[in-house]
């Protein structure tokens, strides 16, 4: 009897899965598509159903049309001035003072002489009012600030005053 | 008519609402804008409107040669001739009798004593800004920076136009002109910036540097002798204050003005105390008058490229200029001449350290601003004499009678605007801009009802409108 030359291998690693005699269960399946998941996303800005009065207002109230160039000049021309409109009337009610020093520095004659009497007239009715007060006080306070002094004491005037 | 009055309020609602209802038809509204200016100007003196005309159409005749020369030589020979008659008028309106008094005295040292012709000539008002402004326009068409004027109205206007025509600042045709190309477009931010400038400028003048000189700079300057250290010190860091004050606010309300019209003008002041060298504060303070120097004088001369030596000559030149350009006595050529010195000082230095940083930012901001505080004490007198009393005076520690716990906040509010954020008032018109427009329009009366609160009685004239 003779000895085997080579040793018998007892794991065998090189032995292959025997092929199943029955067809595969399932078809292999097609890739996932893409996620539409949006990171960024908030839940808030998802679309919402349209208040129905504000969408009946829409269609009977279209927007306009963005403006061009010149409309947007146009706009920002009016916006200004409004506002200087109203400053000036702001100034014409409460500052009616400087209207009134003005007046007094010019030549004498009938426009000066009206323009003087107006402004006097209603210097004098929001005197009455009280509604020079705030400006007054302030104007008050401006002066006795100018007069103050580093020992504690007081000039007698304003040069101004 | 001084910008912070009732009148010029009267007369630009008018011009706004004019030249607003013309913006169909830019011909006329720039020939109303320029009669306007001319009107603007002869409420000085009308007989100088003429001078405007003559400068304008002189400058305007010189640039069309230039355009229609195909000569090299005689393109030269044009630009040269422009200049010097640019510089002719400004010469004798400004400096005819400073030379001739320099002369006589001259001929008396030598023995010769001679009558000369004295006239005494008016100065008109804003003569030294549009002659600038003459030469500029000449010079950019040679140089091909800017293109000739469409025509002669537009000319007049870039000279006349009311907002910078008296104290600047100097705006360049490249700047101006192509904006006469069309009628201008408004925008929210343009009006709402113009709005705060005017307001802010207001403030500035009205009530911090009329304060400043009428309870202390005046009365200091006037009899120096009279008063002891601690006046004078305040005196001279109120006079840094009240000039800044009063001729950025100019600037500011000239820019306000100009925008509210649909014009855009260079920034003119850029928190000049905040400078750490004083080539640092030249990019700061009076920036058109600054780079026109730069552009139309240093730079001529050969700047810096011709080495270190060369360029420390060219800044000492350019600097005793730009002080004489600001009027005919020796104290502003010696102002100048402080500045220069200083300049050449700083880039010597620079060039031994190479560009090291040795000096800190703070301890270079203190140096400057005192070397431009010792600047304006030559800047305010009359004469050297009352100069050196103010000198002498530092020296002088006794009682004070002048400062004031007021006087002292308004330098020291004065100084702290220097602390603000760099674009303030273009942050705060970003904000407003979009403010319904009686919103705006009340807080803008607010404001300037705050200033007519706090303002003294009257308004003197700006600092600048002698120059």
């Amino acid at each position: 009897m003779s000895e085997p030359t080579d040793p018998i291998d007892p794991f065998p690693t090189r032995a292959q899965p025997p092929v199943s005699p029955f067809p595969p269960l399932e078809e292999p399946t097609a890739a996932d598509p893409p996620s539409d998941w949006i990171d960024a996303a908030d839940a808030h800005d998802l679309p919402t159903r349209e208040n129905a009065l504000v969408a009946l207002g829409r269609f009977a109230f279209p927007p306009a049309p963005p403006l061009d160039e010149e409309g947007e000049a146009a706009r920002a021309r009016r916006w200004t001035s409004q506002t200087v409109l109203v400053a000036c009337v702001f100034l014409m009610i409460f500052n009616a003072g400087s209207v009134q020093n003005w007046a007094r520095q010019q030549p004498p004659g009938w426009t000066q002489s009206t323009i003087d009497r107006l402004a006097t007239v209603w210097v004098e009715q929001l005197a009455l009012l009280g509604a020079d007060q705030p400006v007054e006080g302030l104007r008050q306070l401006w002066r006795e600030a100018q007069t103050l002094r580093f020992d504690g004491g007081r000039d007698k005037a304003a040069p101004d005053a | 008519m001084l910008f912070p009055t009732l009148a010029f309020a009267v007369f630009f609602l008018f011009v706004y609402l004019v030249s607003w209802s013309l913006d169909r038809e830019n011909g006329r509204r720039k020939l109303f804008l320029l009669l306007a200016s001319w009107f603007f100007y002869a409420q000085w003196d009308w007989r100088f409107v003429g001078l405007l005309i003559v400068s304008a159409v002189l400058n305007w005749g010189v640039a069309a040669l230039i355009v229609r020369s195909d000569r090299a030589g005689r393109r030269k020979l044009w630009v040269g001739l422009g200049v010097a008659a640019n510089l002719l008028i400004l010469g004798f309106f400004k400096y005819y009798g400073f030379f001739v008094e320099q002369a006589v005295d001259l001929l008396a040292q030598f023995g010769w004593e001679r009558d000369l012709p004295l006239l005494q000539v008016v100065l008109p008002v804003g003569i030294s800004f549009f002659t600038f402004q003459g030469i500029s326009y000449v010079v950019d068409v040679y140089r091909g920076k800017t293109a000739p004027a469409e025509s002669l109205l537009d000319v007049m206007l870039l000279m006349s136009f009311f907002p910078h025509l008296v104290a600047g600042p100097i705006v360049r045709a490249s700047d101006l002109l192509p904006q006469f190309a069309r009628v201008p477009r408004l925008t929210r931010e343009m009006a709402t910036h113009g709005l705060l400038l005017i307001v802010w400028g207001l403030f500035k003048k009205a009530v911090i540097a009329s304060e400043l000189a009428t309870r202390l700079v005046d009365p200091v300057s006037f009899d120096p002798a009279a008063y002891g250290a601690i006046d004078i010190a305040a005196a001279v860091y109120a006079y840094a204050v009240q000039i800044y004050c009063d001729f950025s606010a100019y600037s500011d309300m000239a820019i306000g003005v100009a925008a509210l019209l649909g014009y855009s003008f260079p920034r003119n002041f850029d928190q000049p105390y905040r400078a750490a060298s004083m080539q640092a504060f030249w990019r700061r303070w009076h920036i058109s008058l600054s780079s026109w120097l730069r552009d139309y004088l240093y730079v001529p001369l050969g700047g810096g490229r011709k080495g270190l030596w060369s360029s420390c000559m060219n800044v000492m030149i350019t600097m005793l200029l730009g002080g004489l350009w600001h009027g005919a006595a020796w104290t502003f050529v010696a102002w100048g001449a402080l500045h220069g010195g200083a300049q050449v000082v700083e880039r010597l230095g620079r060039a031994l350290v190479k560009d090291r940083k040795v000096v800190p930012t703070w301890l270079g901001v203190l140096i400057t601003f005192h070397v431009v505080c010792l600047g304006w004490i030559l800047f305010r007198a009359e004469t050297f004499d009352l100069a050196m009393q103010m000198l002498v005076g530092l020296g002088r520690f006794e009682g004070f009678s002048l400062l004031t716990p007021f006087v002292l906040a308004l330098i020291v509010g004065g100084l702290a605007m220097h602390g603000l954020p760099p674009r303030a008032v273009e942050g705060l018109a970003e904000r407003l801009k979009t403010a319904p427009s009686p919103t705006l329009g009340i807080l803008i009366g607010l404001a300037i009802l705050l200033v007519e609160a706090m303002r003294p009685e009257g308004v003197a004239p700006f600092i600048y409108f002698q120059f």
